[in-house]
């Protein structure tokens, strides 16, 4: 990683030009995924990502410039680049870095790097023939096996010189069930802010036949009626629902541009009373754990919501300003070549009071939604969808036959007051979460929870 | 390091190791982009990256390994890298580093070059003057962008095949953000262009259709004769692209497979994959170096062809089809579904009492390619005495692919590409399909 001297220098290069703050990101990566088709090793992908970028601030305007050429001077040459465009008034700044080391949450046991493919050839087959053995209507299964090794390097004019090391591992299993006629899939795709020690406790077989499990049941499924209905929706990826609903627009991005439906709602009843939702950075191991984040801030615990009451936004740098509030540890990007802005990192509804039985006994008729697929936000209108992978109907307090090809449809104000039992069985599920700042690994999560009433999509009348 | 350092590094490194067959491609990008915020340029950034792809064969199997660490101790690992990786590869289709295609049509992309980074500020800031000065119902979270990039790709190969292409983008997009009272709506708009007066169109577009957009109720439940908008159908085109790929049809991953000369689609429906089509980005070789050409995917509702890399053309005995990238998946021109007859006004007449879909959500999620379903959020008009009428929202058009290209009954006779930044664009006219079914109130 650069030196202090030389992020030194690069940054009173930045700010040369009378901008009140710059900061320089470095980035190293060594992504590798393993992956496997038809039972055998298909291809297996090996890229290091390697980059530089420098940001200016100016108020609440921001330059940004990113390069890959390492050297003094293509480095002296962006930071240049972004003093030219802030081109204010002459500032000569000397600039003192401090390194500071965060506490290491998320240690690591066996970097992927230092283990045999041959092993991590034989933990991706070992899923992927259990998910292909499940049943003999498992026409095709497709895993990967990825390893991330993300290294980063963060240094400001505020004297901050800080490195941290993220490794990640997730096993990704598709599978694919076909009676002939048509096709149905399941997914499952366990990850973990750990190296390879993840599959001490995660088994492989499993994670192949839970993804051939959903196939089969989707197989066998109708599809699923439309319309108006109260909805269960179980717990881990079934957090998807506040991510998409709420969190998004609770995100200083939208939120600092007056650009959310949850704009000047702190301290405002936004959900029903047994929702209380958290964002935490800090979860050792989980899929969405940083010991900082991509702006030097260390990770936090972020309440966001207290009893339907909202009491915090996730707030990164530029929000920070534009707002007038304290940054939350929120400020993250995929890479050198995204400008950070706030994003979730372990996002989930917490336990509530109501225990699962009851929560399927009181539904008359209405959807149970097994498993969630992925789903989408607009924050202005709050508009937002996701699609269920897994779903039952319910009918007289109980889950009866299958259904497949549902979504569910709505607005976060809406459905956060909408959600009237919090079950009891909180689990985080992992996505991979798309912004302006690129692709992040997050985690999502809540117990088992009911919804009064949303909008099915589905196709029988 | 420059291409030729570059790969000078990698060649001695494969000839010290024993690598006979391989491949070197280069990429690098320089671009420049301004984004608005209220009447002030809120984020300008600039990029100067390059990249190269290397693979090479070991037993008969690929092996590859990427950089964006243009170093020469990281070059020379990068041969050893891929070298160890095609050791573990089992795939046993046949592998291929390309001797060359006998002709390569000119792409003519004009020489580009960068605006300077003023000129690009202004155009956004003016394109969010004008966003604003367009109905005093704009508000804040509107936001405008303006950028330009160069593309420059040059591959070489054992073979001496040496092959390279520069091509330039110029963009911008406009987002209006409107409210009446508690009621919000949006709209996005983006377009290719370099000067102010190509781009401006997309201010007037996004407010307009915004302001049509507010007062939306959700439509009620039913099956309706649908309109689908060009731009909207062009991303449910590129959703469901990879069906059109013979590598997934050959592993199970397409229902296309073993489609080819069969009826799959309604017969006035032509798919077209074009490389050099005017207006959008030609290019002359695809990401194997083979030579690009024009090809009717599905020609009068038969599908003729899949689209083939080198691999997955020997497996099927026909040759690439011009359709390769250098990771071995598939690359995509300019794919789109040909222009009809019709207006869009006769569209609407023809659907009068159903609805104008303009605006679909959450594709990635609710779209699933390898069975054709998708279930989506969605946004429109109902269609009143033949005419764009009130405007509704919330509610999901479901469905399958492979049935709506068979239930395609008529199309506009105006081809959307949205907004072109790379070799690889969908388009679409405004589709019309007799019943769909919505989920709503």
């Amino acid at each position: 990683m650069l030196s202090k001297a030389l992020c030194s220098e690069i940054l009173a290069r930045a700010m040369s030009s009378g901008a009140d703050f710059a900061e320089l990101y470095q980035e190293l990566t060594h992504n590798n995924v393993i992956q496997l088709i038809s039972g055998k090793i298909e291809k297996i992908g090996d890229n290091v990502l390697s980059g530089v970028g420098v940001r200016a601030f100016v108020g609440t305007k921001t330059v940004y410039a990113y390069t890959c050429d390492l050297s003094r001077e293509g480095l002296l040459r962006c930071a240049s680049g972004v003093a030219d465009t802030v081109a204010q008034s002459k500032n000569d700044v000397s600039i003192r870095l401090t390194e500071r080391i965060f506490p290491n949450i998320n240690p690591v046991r066996r970097l992927p790097g230092d283990v045999d493919v041959k092993e991590r050839i034989s933990v991706l087959k070992e899923a992927c023939f259990a998910a292909k053995n499940y049943d003999s209507r498992i026409s095709q299964v497709a895993g990967n096996l990825i390893s991330v090794d993300h290294n980063i390097l963060v240094a400001n004019s505020e004297g901050l010189y800080s490195a941290d090391r993220n490794v990640r591992t997730r096993l990704a299993i598709s599978a694919i069930a076909s009676d002939g006629n048509e096709n149905q899939s399941g997914y499952n795709g366990p990850g973990r802010s750990m190296g390879m020690e993840m599959f001490e406790t995660i088994s492989p077989a499993e994670t192949g036949i839970e993804a051939s499990r959903q196939a089969i049941v989707n197989l066998e499924a109708e599809y699923c009626p439309a319309g108006q209905m109260t909805v269960a929706i179980a717990n881990g990826f079934g957090g998807v629902i506040f991510h998409e609903a709420c969190g998004h627009s609770l995100e200083a991005t939208s939120v600092g541009i007056g650009a959310s439906q949850m704009c000047g709602k702190l301290g405002q009843k936004i959900a029903g009373d047994k929702v209380t939702a958290i964002d935490d950075g800090t979860i050792p191991g989980a899929w969405g754990s940083i010991n900082m984040d991509d702006e030097g801030h260390p990770a936090q615990k972020n309440i966001l919501i207290e009893n339907g009451v909202l009491k915090s936004y996730m707030v990164d740098r530029l929000g920070s300003r534009r707002m007038g509030l304290p940054c939350t540890g929120s400020g993250r990007r995929q890479g050198y070549t995204f400008e950070p802005t706030s994003r979730m990192t372990n996002t989930y509804i917490a336990n509530g009071p109501d225990k699962n039985e009851d929560i399927i006994a009181s539904i008359e008729y209405g959807l149970y939604a097994a498993h969630m697929g992925g789903g989408s936000v607009n924050p202005v209108t709050g508009a937002f969808n996701f699609a269920v992978s897994e779903g039952y109907i319910v009918r007289n307090g109980k889950i009866c036959e299958p259904v497949r090809g549902a979504s569910l449809i709505g607005t976060g104000s809406r459905i956060l007051m909408d959600i009237d039992m919090v079950g009891q069985d909180l689990e985080l599920g992992q996505g991979m979460c798309g912004s302006s700042s690129g692709s992040i690994p997050t985690n999502v999560g809540q117990p088992l929870i009911r919804v009064s009433n949303i909008t099915v999509g589905g196709r029988n009348q | 390091m420059n291409f030729d350092e570059i790969k000078s590094v990698i060649v001695s490194s494969a000839e010290k190791n024993g690598v006979a067959e391989y491949e070197i491609f280069y990429t690098e990008n320089e671009s420049l982009s301004a984004e608005t915020v209220k009447n002030e340029i809120s984020s300008f950034s600039s990029e100067h990256t390059a990249s190269v792809n290397f693979r090479c064969t070991v037993g008969g199997k690929m092996g590859y390994a990427y950089t964006e660490l243009l170093e020469p101790e990281e070059l020379a690992g990068l041969v050893t890298r891929a070298a160890d990786n095609a050791a573990v590869t089992e795939c046993e289709d046949e592998v291929e580093i390309f001797r060359g295609s006998d002709e390569y049509l000119p792409a003519d992309m004009p020489e580009p070059s960068l605006p300077d980074a003023a000129s690009v500020r202004e155009i956004a800031l003016k394109l969010q003057e004008k966003t604003y000065s367009l109905s005093d119902k704009v508000s804040d979270g509107t936001q405008s962008a303006a950028g330009s990039g160069i593309i420059a790709t040059r591959m070489y190969n054992s073979y001496g095949l040496d092959l390279s292409e520069r091509y330039g983008v110029d963009y911008a997009y406009s987002e209006a953000v409107v409210r009446d009272g508690e009621d919000t709506a949006y709209s996005f708009r983006g377009g290719n262009g370099r000067s102010y007066d190509e781009l401006s169109y997309n201010s007037e577009k996004a407010v307009e259709e915004a302001l049509s957009r507010l007062g939306a109720v959700p439509a009620e439940t039913g099956s309706y004769p649908v309109i689908i908008s060009a731009n909207t159908m062009r991303g449910i085109l590129a959703t469901f692209s990879s069906v059109f790929s013979a590598q997934n049809a050959q592993k199970g991953l397409s229902l296309l497979a073993g489609k080819e000369g069969q009826k799959i689609a309604s017969d006035i429906i032509t798919i077209a994959d074009d490389p050099f089509r005017e207006g959008s980005v030609k290019t002359a070789f695809d990401g194997e170096g083979v030579a690009t050409r024009t090809k009717n995917v599905i020609e009068k509702g038969v599908l003729t062809t899949l689209l083939h890399n080198l691999s997955s053309g020997k497996k099927a005995g026909v040759p690439s089809t011009g359709n390769g990238n250098h990771s071995n998946g598939i690359r995509f021109h300019n794919f789109y579904i040909l222009p009809g007859k019709n207006t869009l006004e006769e569209l609407l007449k023809a659907a009068d009492g159903g609805i104008y879909v303009t605006e679909v959500k959450g594709l990635h999620a609710g779209a699933d390619a390898t069975t054709g379903d998708f279930s989506v959020e969605s946004a429109g008009h109902m269609i009143e005495n033949g005419k764009i009428g009130r405007p509704v929202k919330s509610f999901t058009i479901a469905g399958n692919f492979f049935t709506l290209l068979k239930d395609i009954s008529a199309l506009s006779d105006t081809v959307d590409f949205g907004v072109v930044t790379s070799a690889t664009a969908f388009g679409s006219p405004d589709i019309f399909i007799p019943s769909i079914s919505v989920a709503g109130k």
